[in-house]
């Protein structure tokens, strides 16, 4: 008899606790704004900004960050006053031990548009930071794209199935 | 008191382990199976999608085709009652399992630490997380409802126990088919235990070897090589591979690293404890040690020969017999001294170490795969309903989200049928051969660019948690960036390619489109040798009223050919394309008929009626 009472009372805690969590799991399916707005600074694991991942990133990985392909692309907002003063251009980005242990040495190139930043190479593994001034007349609009290239790349093979590049964190413009 | 924890005690442990397999969304196969109640349209189309071998030749009604045709018909894709049935079937076979082992040991505790053992294993964590995998838990329940039965029987002698058994025993093939493994438990039982009904379970053996006859026979050839049966001494590697899975540690090293030393130490301990106290029993005339790792090796031999497919989850069910003497040598350690008691406890710690944290882990994998998958196919749903007959096309569709379910084409279950990944996605989507090529789910850059370019496509970005459509800023940024290049798939009955036709063509009726005697299309050319340029319309009677139809054609300035139609409707003409045209950018395809037709109330000169042009 009292295997009769305990189940239901587990059924109904069953499908109460579950209702209740039904509730939270339910999503607002689409946002319609079809003009989403563009940032001067993107954090690439934040999924509002990942439209302006344009090309050349892969899934986010641990929260906070991303592998790259050999060339990858963003588009970003001017900040403020750029078009007059200029900006600078900061990627927050790490060279992987993997990465350099194969191919020594890594550079990066800008593009922004048609104007080539000036590239920089890293030759140690661990944190850097890419950072280039950008002159005022190429910063005129309302959003650019920038055009990242690097020289070198792991091609897919026995470390991992994809074209790997760099990992990064920010990419976005600083106004001066 | 003991009786609540006895029975309740499991069942909370589940749902505490398992918390997330309780609230996680369809993914994978489910899709396939939630789509199947769609084929049915007559008695007929309900046996066949009941009854008929599918998916790798199996034929499993009550774990995958009726419960999904009767949950989706009431349910839809709302996947709680889903998951609430698989949890009830799992409550069920616990205390099914923790009132077999108390019945055979003697013991309560030995019932319920077996059940606890049991439901710690992260060979659960699939079914309890899986809705496919439903077969598992569901094939549990026949197994240890069958078994208890028998046991039953030959506790009491009671025929009506021996009959119920055998009927559960045929209906549990109708779950999973490692149900076959039934007559080789209840015989060993009785050899072991209860010799004089031992004769008793002989008549189920052919009924299983029936089943497999009769399986083998229906069943379509297996192509995959999955599931290819390799009937080599690689059997003992799988074995040894389930055996060494079985006790968990070696699972959690491939989820968080571990030292090097302590997957085989801890496999070792932990097999010499139970195969030592099995040994310890038998030598004190209690082989109930032997039946217990003869339940072990007769439920996993049907999957040995799968060398390709070792899945944790085929241990679901033969876990139960570990877990069954587990359960059995800490109870009995109660009573051997504090030394042995502790001994016991300890090596189940070292158990729980390595199983918890992996059942937690995949259990919560799960449901953020279905999380994921839920939001596209919710929003997909939802875009559908905002953007009647446009194509929809998904940007930032994650490698996990792709296998979790876009690619078992989940979104004909909520009306959507033109749903595509956007051009380059492949580029984030990892090959998985085995499951299926990525492409067919790539919108081809020229068909996207001219539906976007016409109004015909809308262009989500898949988020955490919602689709957001981002068409006019992907139309900006993107599209430009896309190489321009002819279709290679070429609809007439679409606007979108409408500045391809020339010649005499009709406008546009429908999804077809009327040419006069002679008309031109362009397509992109061959890329490699062999490939054919495929042309599909409709011919109408009247056309064949003089005799059969000659359609001529030409491409890129040369002649491929002359086929004939010899009947009226739906038609698929094939020209070899000549190696001369492989990699030009763009060719003019010109067909021709030698004549017209026309009727009184539609003066115009017919020719055909064309679908399709594809170079493939």
């Amino acid at each position: 008899m009292r295997r009769l009472i305990l189940f239901p009372a587990f059924l109904s805690i069953l499908l109460s606790a579950s209702c209740q969590r039904h509730d939270r799991v339910v999503v607002q399916a689409t946002e319609e704004n079809e003009e989403p707005e563009l940032a001067s600074v993107i954090h690439v694991a934040d999924p509002r900004v990942a439209h302006q991942l344009l090309r050349g990133f892969y899934d986010v990985e641990q929260n906070s960050w991303r592998w790259t392909m050999g060339k990858f692309t963003v588009v970003l907002r001017p900040p403020a006053g750029a078009s007059v003063k200029g900006a600078d251009l900061q990627a927050k980005l790490s060279v992987p031990e993997a990465v350099i242990a194969r191919l020594q040495s890594l550079r990066l190139d800008a593009k922004i548009g048609e104007f080539a930043l000036e590239g920089e190479t890293f030759l140690k593994a661990g944190e850097h930071t890419y950072r280039r001034a950008v002159p005022a007349s190429v910063l005129g609009s309302d959003a650019v794209t920038v055009d990242f290239v690097l020289d070198k790349f792991l091609p897919p093979g026995n470390l991992d199935q994809r074209e790997l590049g760099l990992v990064v964190s920010t990419i976005g413009f600083e106004a001066k | 008191m003991r009786t609540a924890a006895f029975w309740l005690l499991p069942p909370v442990f589940c749902l505490w382990l398992y918390w997330f397999g309780l609230l996680s969304w369809f993914q994978r196969d489910d899709f396939a199976w939630l789509g199947l109640r769609l084929r049915v349209y007559d008695f007929s189309s309900l046996l066949h999608a009941v009854f008929a071998p599918m998916a790798q030749g199996t034929i499993r009604p009550w774990s995958e085709r009726l419960f999904f045709m009767v949950f989706s018909s009431i349910f839809g894709l709302e996947a709680l009652p889903y998951r609430i049935c698989v949890f009830l079937t799992q409550f069920a076979n616990l205390a099914l399992l923790g009132s077999i082992t108390r019945r055979l040991t003697g013991s309560w505790a030995a019932g319920l630490l077996a059940s606890l053992l049991w439901v710690a294993n992260p060979a659960l964590s699939v079914p309890l997380s899986w809705t496919s995998a439903f077969n598992q838990i569901l094939c549990g329940f026949f197994l240890l409802l069958a078994f208890h039965l028998f046991l039953r029987y030959t506790e009491t002698g009671e025929k009506s126990y021996y009959y119920w058994q055998w009927a559960v025993f045929l209906l549990g093939f109708g779950a999973l088919e490692i149900n076959l493994v039934y007559p080789a438990l209840a015989a060993s039982y009785a050899f072991l235990y209860a010799r004089k009904y031992f004769l008793r379970t002989l008549p189920m053996l052919p009924v299983s070897a029936l089943y497999v006859v009769v399986h083998r026979l229906n069943a379509p050839e297996v192509v995959s090589p999955l599931y290819m049966m390799h009937w080599d001494l690689h059997m003992a590697g799988t074995f040894w591979k389930y055996w060494t899975w079985a006790f968990g540690v070696a699972r959690l090293a491939e989820l968080r690293p571990l030292p090097q030393w302590l997957v085989p130490a801890a496999t070792a301990l932990l097999t010499m404890a139970l195969l030592g106290f099995a040994l310890w029993k038998l030598r004190r005339g209690q082989p109930l040690g032997l039946f217990f790792l003869a339940w072990f090796v007769i439920v996993i031999a049907p999957v040995l020969p799968l060398r390709d497919n070792v899945s944790d989850y085929y241990l679901t069910l033969p876990t139960i017999g570990l877990a069954m003497l587990a359960g059995w040598a800490i109870a009995s350690s109660r009573k051997a001294g504090r030394l042995l008691c502790a001994a016991s406890i300890a090596l189940a710690g070292v158990y729980l170490y390595g199983s918890l944290p992996v059942g937690r882990a995949v259990a919560r994998w799960h449901y953020e795969q279905g999380r994921g998958i839920q939001t596209v196919v919710r929003g997909v749903e939802r875009a559908q309903q905002l953007h009647p007959g446009k194509l929809i096309l998904l940007n930032g569709v994650t490698n996990d989200v792709f296998w979790a379910g876009i690619s078992d084409r989940p979104f004909g279950l909520v009306g959507a049928e033109h749903v595509y990944l956007v051009p380059g996605s492949e580029t984030q989507i990892l090959p998985r051969p085995e499951y299926g090529p990525v492409e067919p789910f790539i919108a081809p850059p020229e068909l996207a660019r001219r539906a976007l370019k016409h109004g015909l496509a809308v262009v989500y970005q898949v988020g955490p948690d919602k689709l957001r459509n981002i068409t006019n800023h992907f139309t900006i940024w993107v599209v430009p960036t896309w190489p321009v290049s002819q279709p290679r798939h070429v609809d007439a009955g679409q606007k979108i390619f409408e500045d391809l036709f020339g010649g005499q063509w009709h406008p546009l009726e429908g999804s077809y489109r009327w040419m006069g005697k002679r008309g031109a299309v362009s397509i992109a050319g061959p890329q490699t040798e062999g490939e054919k340029l495929y042309l599909a319309g409709f011919c109408p009677k009247e056309q064949l009223r003089e005799g059969p139809l000659n359609v001529k054609v030409t491409a890129g300035g040369v002649f491929l050919g002359s086929k004939t139609i010899q009947n009226a409707g739906q038609f698929e003409l094939a020209y070899s394309l000549p190696s001369k045209l492989i990699g030009q950018e763009r060719i003019e395809v010109v067909v021709e008929v030698p004549r017209t037709i026309s009727t009184p109330s539609d003066t115009r000169e017919l020719g055909l009626a064309f679908g399709t042009f594809s170079v493939r």
